[in-house]
């Protein structure tokens, strides 16, 4: 185990989980990658990753009393384990979100890096979650003042946690980029990753039900994004020790 | 109704110029609302192709030093300049000086075309037509439509709309910082609500730049 990252962005539409796929796609060629779609509430991963059909959710790892094991949930796609998860509300209100600690500590001792594509807003416990869990974030954020805000109120509440900015990534930026990376630089933890183009074939990705790196490898926005996860600086740690401090992470049981 | 109050308040002009040439007459109320969501009275605008002018207060004034009162002219619909009358700023800068949580109180006041010709002459106060709904309103798809009712020639002004208000939000440090305060803030107490108190980090928040 290396790191765990929860990809967050504080509002919904910036395209995080398209990022989250991306960055795996691309953090895949150097190590071992879990994707883990830890929207509970409003999962959407499993759509782009051709898992519509997937038997086995993280909904079902997190319903407290099943036998499911972490394994039947992990599928193996596009070079990444992923784990997806249900859309039913029915799955979502018999979960437990706080066994994704376990699910999570699981994970981890056996993959080199977790990406936690973590809900919109943190407006609940089992949204903030995801950012309590994580080593660092990374922050998918849109070019415009409502997006920007969001993203710091997003890294204060990090931060607050004990987990630090890893990186910011610019997605559906519209021309001239630089003075926004030069200005937005300085008020975060971590560097600008990258400015990932505004283009179609992140939608058409989607439709398609591939991560963006599978469908059009060769487009702005994939050079991008292998740009953005070679300017992440995934450090190393001790795979034992992470698995413990998840086990053991302070968070009760009870909501 | 015209009775040729200057009630959208830039009676001086910010550039130094003829202090008449952004006179705009008070002109008909169409309506006076409290709203949350300010994408409302943008598409009551671009809905009735409003020729006129919305004056916007935001109740929240937290994240601003001083009061902020915002006046956005709309031509057939389509927001044309923008202009903060407490700084004294407009274009890019008083759209991010309004860019900030609601519930705002709006004005829509419809006027005569022609009132509006000598205040949209000033360039410094003009913004891009989808930028009001992208900064004000996080409205993207109003954005859209926006762009698309906008006439031919201001069409090159949607290159790359909103990078400078948004420039101008991240060179205001106070502003930014009172966003993180507020936040931290939020972050401690919505904690205790969840009964995550025990996983917060004691030594955040006493960092300033990690």
């Amino acid at each position: 185990m290396v790191e765990a990252f929860a990809v967050a962005s504080g509002k919904g539409g910036t395209g995080k989980t398209t990022s989250t796929l991306a960055l795996g796609m691309a953090l895949s060629a150097d190590y071992d990658v879990t994707v883990v779609d830890a929207d509970t509430g409003m999962a959407n991963l499993l759509f782009h990753a051709g898992l519509d059909d997937a038997p086995v959710t993280l909904h079902d790892l997190l319903i407290e009393g099943t036998a499911t094991d972490v394994s039947e949930a992990t599928y193996d796609r596009f070079g990444m384990s992923v784990v997806p998860c249900g859309t039913s509300l029915a799955g979502f209100e018999a979960a437990d979100p706080v066994r994704l600690r376990d699910v999570v500590a699981e994970l981890a001792a056996d993959t080199d890096v977790i990406l936690l594509d973590s809900p919109a807003a943190l407006g609940s416990k089992s949204a903030v979650l995801p950012i309590v869990l994580a080593d660092r974030t990374v922050i998918v954020v849109e070019p415009t003042i409502p997006a920007l805000s969001d993203a710091l109120k997003v890294q204060e509440y990090a931060r607050s946690y004990g987990t630090e900015t890893a990186g910011v990534l610019f997605n559906k930026v519209r021309g001239e980029f630089d003075t926004i990376a030069e200005r937005t630089d300085r008020h975060f933890g971590g560097p600008i990753l990258a400015g990932v183009p505004d283009s179609d074939a992140a939608r058409e990705a989607r439709r398609a039900g591939k991560p963006l790196l599978a469908h059009a490898p060769e487009s702005e926005a994939a050079v991008a994004y292998r740009r953005a996860a070679d300017r992440l600086d995934v450090r190393d740690g001790d795979g034992d020790r992470v698995a413990d401090r998840f086990s053991s992470a302070v968070v009760p049981d009870t909501p | 109704m015209t009775d040729g109050t200057d009630r959208p308040g830039p009676d001086r002009s910010p550039s130094g110029g003829d202090p008449q040439e952004l006179h705009i007459p008070r002109g008909t109320l169409l309506r006076s609302r409290v709203v949350s969501d300010v994408a409302t009275p943008l598409e009551t605008a671009l809905e009735r192709s409003l020729i006129g002018y919305a004056t916007i207060v935001p109740q929240e004034t937290l994240l601003l030093s001083g009061e902020a009162r915002g006046v956005i002219t709309f031509e057939e619909g389509v927001p044309v300049l923008v202009y903060n009358t407490v700084t004294d700023n407009g274009g890019p800068e008083a759209l991010a000086e309004l860019a900030v949580p609601g519930p705002y109180r709006v004005e829509l006041y419809a006027v005569e075309a022609a009132a509006l010709t000598a205040a949209h002459g000033a360039e410094a106060l003009r913004v891009a037509p989808g930028s009001v709904a992208t900064e004000l309103a996080d409205a993207p798809d109003l954005a859209e439509r926006t762009r698309a009712a906008a006439p031919a020639d201001r069409h090159d002004e949607g290159g790359h709309e909103g990078a400078d208000a948004l420039a101008s939000f991240l060179a205001d440090d106070d502003r930014i910082e009172a966003i993180r305060e507020q936040a931290r803030e939020e972050a401690r107490s919505r904690a205790a609500e969840w009964g995550l108190t025990d996983a917060l980090d004691t030594t955040a928040g006493t960092v300033e730049d990690r």
